[in-house]
């Protein structure tokens, strides 16, 4: 059952890549977090010897100072093992290898990641924008990247009793969803 | 498993089999108000409005003229359309944005709108098609279909109800192409019916309507 | 205890005044704005179309606003998720009760400005829901369309239309249990008195 084949999973990544990776086992869930060196090499290894044949994403988060942490989600559809791979990679040189070459559904899985957070894969084909139209400026979905939100007053930032908003309220005012530190303009 | 070398996805569909421009919009000729209307519905982005749209246009006993019928007789079976426009009109063209246009969609919409013939008129469904809706300050919406196109009737929801469409349509059977202050009269006649009275605050007056080309 | 007073005796259509006199129920100033029902309300559809149809129960359509129920508490704007609600209101001092002189002044807020922009809406009925003083109603109308976006923006006197549209609350389900304040269904009881 999927248990057994987890745990030999577990072993055999840990076996491969000796200290480079971490590895985390969950259900029928594994997580590996790798340096960027090895990421190809863990990739090709996932896909040879570990039967995950299924590529089902690949994306990233924007970890903030740390950079950005480039995940991979991969199934064995006989095995039924899940298998999450992350790397993480400096936001002064967001570069990383492309898995275009061993998993053909990543190609276009990366132009999103590129266009969306900047992270370039070194080897893709074309890493031409998927998703967003010509001329667009920024990268959308890096923490930075201020929403027409941001830009808007906020009709609830004005106090009851008000018709502009002031600055005498002394309580947090947030819209909804709003993160911590959203300034009501 | 070896990686299977299968073509990348391109426009015009499967090699061999190539349909041109690919398929336009679907087209429905709808009788409102003793006017053919032929509808040119554009299903943009999200489709929850689209659905809305189609369950409109599938109450064709209501909407379409029976070819042996009179147009006359056919519109005093609507309820609430009011007397029924001079017939002969000829047939007015309606684009019908049904869908949240994001900017990279937003070119297509505006072919579909330049490859209407005149005369023409646009009607924006649902509130991301009015504003960009719910999803207004996205990166990628566009905020209102009316950014890169002239809007004359715009229909509220989120969806609008499938009925609200022929309201909408209604509206646009009331401006004439040599009156552009005619959206006034079709504001003031359009669906409200016996109950004009209660919706006492409907403006009449101030119609805010885009200006034609 | 008296029962709660019907909005059916407002003056319809138009500005609505706020009536000078006591607020029934609740009583007195300090209460201010609260109590208002749709009790009794001559419920009347706007459109034909509305009024033929088969609508389900609670069908949204429109939101109207009850004036005399806001307090101007401002949660509508604040928990809207588009962001469509615009509120804007001043202070106006009222005199104690009692007479001149007599009894401590409040102050209470008067709107200037209640709008919802349409266009934008999503019709998630969270404004309705927050809304601590019932001061917001959903009505099944759906026929507004409009030649402009502008006019999808409805301030508020046609807000103030909206509201001879809603319907009574529709009955508890049969084998619901009892509402709180409300008797069990089927029973006249001391909601329907004044």
């Amino acid at each position: 059952m999927a248990a057994e084949t987890v745990a030999t999973v577990v072993a055999a990544i840990e076996e491969r890549l000796a200290s480079g990776a971490r590895c985390e086992a969950e259900g029928a869930t594994v997580t590996v977090d790798v340096d960027r060196g090895a990421w190809l090499d863990l990739l090709t290894f996932a896909r040879d010897e570990l039967g995950c044949d299924f590529f089902d994403w690949l994306t990233a988060v924007d970890e903030g100072d740390q950079g950005f942490a480039v995940i991979v989600h991969l199934y064995s559809i006989e095995q039924r093992h899940h298998l999450l791979l992350r790397t993480l990679v400096p936001r002064g040189e967001p570069v990383l290898a492309s898995a275009a070459a061993v998993f053909r559904g990543a190609g276009w899985a990366e132009r999103e990641t590129h266009e969306m957070f900047g992270v370039r894969f070194e080897g893709h084909p074309d890493l031409a924008p998927l998703l967003l139209p010509e001329g667009f400026e920024g990268f959308p979905l890096r923490k930075e990247f201020m929403l027409a939100a941001r830009a808007q007053d906020w009709p609830g930032a004005r106090e009851p009793g008000e018709r502009e908003p002031s600055e005498r309220t002394r309580r947090r005012l947030r819209p909804p969803g709003a993160p911590e530190g959203w300034q009501a303009r | 498993m070896p990686v299977v070398d299968l073509p990348a996805p391109r426009p015009g569909g499967v090699p061999g089999q190539e349909t041109g421009q690919g398929a336009g919009p679907g087209l429905e000729t709808v009788l409102v108000g003793g006017r053919e209307i032929s509808l040119s519905v554009i299903d943009a982005g999200l489709a929850c409005c689209a659905v809305e749209v189609a369950a409109a246009l599938r109450q064709r006993a209501a909407l379409v003229p029976d070819p042996g019928e009179a147009p006359a007789a056919a519109a005093a079976d609507r309820v609430g359309s009011g007397p029924p426009g001079p017939a002969g009109e000829g047939v007015l063209h309606v684009l019908v944005v049904a869908g949240t246009v994001t900017d990279k969609l937003a070119p297509l919409v505006l072919q579909a709108y330049q490859a209407l013939p005149e005369p023409k008129r646009v009607l924006s469904f649902g509130a991301c098609s009015n504003s960009g809706g719910p999803y207004w300050d996205s990166y990628s919406v566009t905020k209102g279909v009316d950014q890169f196109i002239p809007v004359d009737s715009y229909v509220p929801g989120c969806p609008p109800r499938p009925e609200t469409l022929l309201h909408g349509l209604e509206l646009l059977a009331g401006v004439t192409d040599t009156d552009a202050g005619g959206a006034a009269a079709g504001a003031g006649g359009s669906g409200t019916g016996g109950g004009a009275a209660a919706a006492g605050g409907h403006t009449s007056g101030d119609t805010g309507s885009q200006g034609r080309p | 205890m008296a029962g709660p007073v019907s909005v059916a005796d407002l003056p319809q259509g138009g500005d609505a005044e706020r009536p000078g006199r006591s607020r029934g129920a609740t009583g007195g100033a300090a209460t201010a704005g609260r109590g208002w029902t749709t009790e009794g309300l001559p419920y009347r559809s706007a459109s034909t179309d509305v009024a033929a149809a088969d609508l389900p129960a609670r069908s949204r359509g429109v939101i109207g606003l009850l004036e005399e129920n806001c307090t101007v508490c401002m949660l509508c704007a604040r928990e809207c998720p588009d962001w469509c609600i615009y509120v804007e209101s001043h202070k106006e001092p009222v005199p104690g009760s009692g007479g001149p002189g007599q009894g401590r002044a409040r102050v209470r807020n008067a709107l200037d400005r209640f709008a919802i922009d349409f266009s934008l809406c999503m019709y998630c009925g969270i404004c309705v829901e927050v809304c601590p003083y019932d001061a917001l109603f959903w009505s099944p109308e759906y026929a507004y369309p409009a030649a402009g976006v502008a006019e999808l923006t409805h301030e508020r006197d046609r807000l103030r239309e909206w509201m001879w549209t809603v319907p009574p609350p529709p009955e508890p389900d049969p084998g619901a249990p009892p509402l709180p304040g409300v008797s069990p269904p089927g029973d006249a009881g001391p909601a329907s008195g004044s």
